[in-house]
């Protein structure tokens, strides 16, 4: 394990919302956690995809702020272009969104979550993908 | 368990608590404060005399969403539950960036169009806004929370006015303009360099000087600053060194007397988050340190720019995700703290804040928070009832000595602005949000619900405010007929004479009014803005 290259997190935000509190905690939390964190910050569908792509990242989450329609619009473009590439997401997710993202595989954690969990996921996640 | 942890014993800010407070806890230098009325100089105790006896502290509530015809609904329905003004909220994605709904940047994400607030593309979106309501008698807040936007949106306001035959010198509301919003908590994509950010903020300040005695020209809003992590010190400290930033401009330009933008910089607004007597002490010595800086630093006493309004909004990030009703609670429990420490005017923030924005329900209990306290608890028969305080006073010493000492700091970056070019302000926020988080997650603090006292039976869960969901398709349609519609040449000249009046060194409100008037949009303002200025550079990652 301490041999194996750090695996790599791309983190975005899909909304202009440019409230950054959460995003840097969680990118953080990943570091000290032993994973590489790259900040995409407020950026379209296609740029997340291609960012994905370029810096090959082992995990995306995604920084909700808004509606569900901008965030799977940003999952269809990330199932067309990188799709091995699994996807959380963190942020402000009422109930009824958390549900609908965990139909497409999108494990959501809304305001409260505690960090531990978040990193437990990310390893969780990059181990499965790596398998 | 937590609540016999040591750190209990310390305000969240860090300053160590005793058991128990005496008269020797009261520095001597602080006395002659002390013994001051409510309403005298240096106003530790009230800005006025009898305060909520006679002037009840403002309802002054958030609202906004969707359509101009949306947000027009909500604030109307506000005004008639109680409120007793309105603070117009705009959509983040168009106004926050100047951006006309058409843009590449908006159309990536149109369903988040009208999240935040209504879109508004022109003057003529702000009349439906403000439709049916009595502008010459109702507190106002035009939106402009991000500086960029905030000569769009007071030209808006005023041009409706002005349209309604009312006369600027009986319009009365505010401004905001806030740096700690634009430039440290909710940065946008896309913004002016804080410098030029600064002329436009001089130029409103001074515009407001020449017509609209009534009006806050800027507000600043330490609550931003805050709720990105500034703790309640160096909320005070940055605050007052952005205030100072405003005065050093405005006396450099020497286009008014000093006593009267000191006058239009002193309305700023605070947040009160959950520790109960170091909001309150850090209320009232803000007070007393406004009066102070003025006096040392400019040598201004004039009392109508010495006495420090404040406006208050309960702590947004104080609202938990899980258990939403518990937010009731610390709403009226942040309230009365702002209450106690004295206030012009008050926000309590939606109990469903954590999940979405307000929903019509929530905003109702906001109001109902402020008129329980204002008509049920006999908090308004008397001015600064905690004054004297042994343990109040106390506190209130120790956090004026560290806003002190956070103000030359700043002064050592080289200023306001200049801590926020660098990201050092950001960087201080960010070590505050961290330590909090490791305490939460350690559990050395204790958040009801979230990481103690989990067991939840949710009778009353509540699902978050959905918004409307043709804001998009209704701002492009406006939009469109708003181009077909207009006299473009009258447009096209405005607009030019916008850019030529920001290359020089002209107030920049006229040529603005007159660009609103000639049915300019957002976005066009947004392109001639960035077009003489230039972006900025964000000091962070993010």
């Amino acid at each position: 394990m301490s041999n194996a290259p750090s695996p790599r997190v791309l983190l975005a935000k899909t909304g202009l919302d440019g409230h950054w509190r959460g995003v840097t905690l969680v990118a953080q939390a990943l570091r000290d956690a032993g994973f590489e964190v790259v900040l995409a910050g407020m950026a379209r569908a296609e740029q997340i995809a291609r960012m994905a792509a370029d810096e090959d990242v082992a995990l995306i989450g995604l920084n909700i702020g808004g509606h569900i329609e901008v965030v799977e619009r940003i999952l269809d473009a990330l199932a067309a272009e990188v799709p091995d590439i699994p996807v959380f997401a963190g942020g402000i997710i009422p109930p009824w969104m958390v549900e609908r993202l965990a139909t497409r595989g999108v494990e959501a954690y809304p305001p409260g979550s505690s960090l531990a969990d978040i990193v437990t996921a990310a390893t969780r996640l990059t181990a499965t993908a790596a398998a | 368990m937590a609540a016999h942890d040591h750190r209990s014993h310390c305000t969240i800010s860090g300053i160590p608590l005793a058991a128990c407070y005496g008269a020797d806890d009261i520095p001597p230098t602080a006395r002659a404060a002390v013994a001051s009325s409510p309403g005298a100089a240096p106003y530790l105790r009230g800005a006025y005399p009898a305060m909520y006896r006679e002037r009840p502290w403002r309802i002054f509530q958030l609202s906004g969403f969707g359509n101009p015809a949306d947000e027009n609904q909500r604030i109307r329905f506000l005004l008639g539950q109680g409120e007793h003004g309105f603070i117009m909220e705009h959509d983040r994605n168009t106004a926050d960036h100047l951006y006309d709904v058409d843009h590449p940047e908006v159309l990536a994400r149109r369903e988040d169009v009208g999240l935040t607030g209504a879109v508004i593309m022109g003057v003529r979106d702000y009349e439906t806004v403000l439709d049916g309501i009595a502008l010459d008698k109702t507190y106002g807040h035009p939106g402009g929370g991000v500086v960029q936007h905030a000569p769009f949106a007071l030209s808006c306001y005023w041009t409706v006015a002005r349209r309604r035959g009312i006369p600027f010198d009986q319009l009365s509301g505010t401004g905001q303009s806030d740096y700690f919003l634009t430039y440290l908590g909710c940065i946008p994509k896309q913004q002016v360099p804080t410098r030029a950010g600064l002329r436009l903020c001089s130029d409103i300040i001074e515009f407001c000087a020449e017509h609209l005695p009534r009006w806050v020209p800027v507000s600043i809003a330490g609550y931003n600053g805050a709720d990105t992590g500034l703790n309640a010190w160096q909320e005070l400290g940055a605050t007052f060194a952005n205030a100072i930033e405003f005065l050093d401009d405005v006396r450099a330009r020497g286009r008014i007397p000093l006593e009267q933008a000191a006058r239009g910089v002193g309305g700023v607004s605070f947040r009160v988050a959950m520790d109960f007597f170091e909001e309150i002490a850090k209320l009232r010595v803000a007070r007393k340190l406004w009066s102070c800086l003025l006096r040392e630093r400019y040598g201004i006493t004039d009392e109508r720019a010495a006495r420090l309004r404040i406006h208050v909004v309960t702590a947004g990030s104080a609202m938990t995700y899980q258990q939403p009703l518990n937010n009731l609670v610390r709403g009226t429990l942040m309230g009365l703290a702002a209450v106690l420490g004295g206030v012009q005017s008050l926000g309590v923030s939606g109990y469903d804040e954590a999940l979405s924005i307000p929903s019509e329900h929530a905003h109702q209990m906001s109001l109902r928070i402020q008129q329980v306290m204002q008509h049920e608890a006999n908090l308004t028969a008397v001015a600064d009832p905690l004054g004297g305080s042994y343990f109040i006073e106390s506190l209130g010493a120790a956090l004026e000595e560290k806003a002190r000492g956070f103000i030359a700091e700043i002064e050592a970056q080289g200023g306001f602005l200049a801590s926020l070019d660098s990201g050092w302000l950001h960087k201080r926020a960010e070590q505050n949000q961290l330590a909090l988080f490791d305490d939460i997650e350690s559990g050395a603090r204790t958040v009801v619900g979230v990481n103690d006292f989990k067991h939840d039976q949710s009778p009353f869960a509540i699902d978050g405010f959905r918004g409307s969901s043709d804001a998009f398709e209704q701002a492009s349609r406006r939009l469109a007929e708003l181009r077909r519609t207009r006299h473009q040449r009258a447009t096209d000249c405005a607009l030019k004479a916008l850019a030529s009046t920001c290359r020089g060194d002209g107030n920049v409100m006229p040529a603005m009014m007159a660009a609103v008037d000639a049915d300019a949009t957002v976005g066009e303002i947004g392109a001639v803005f960035r077009d003489c200025f230039g972006d900025w550079h964000i000091p962070i990652a993010m």
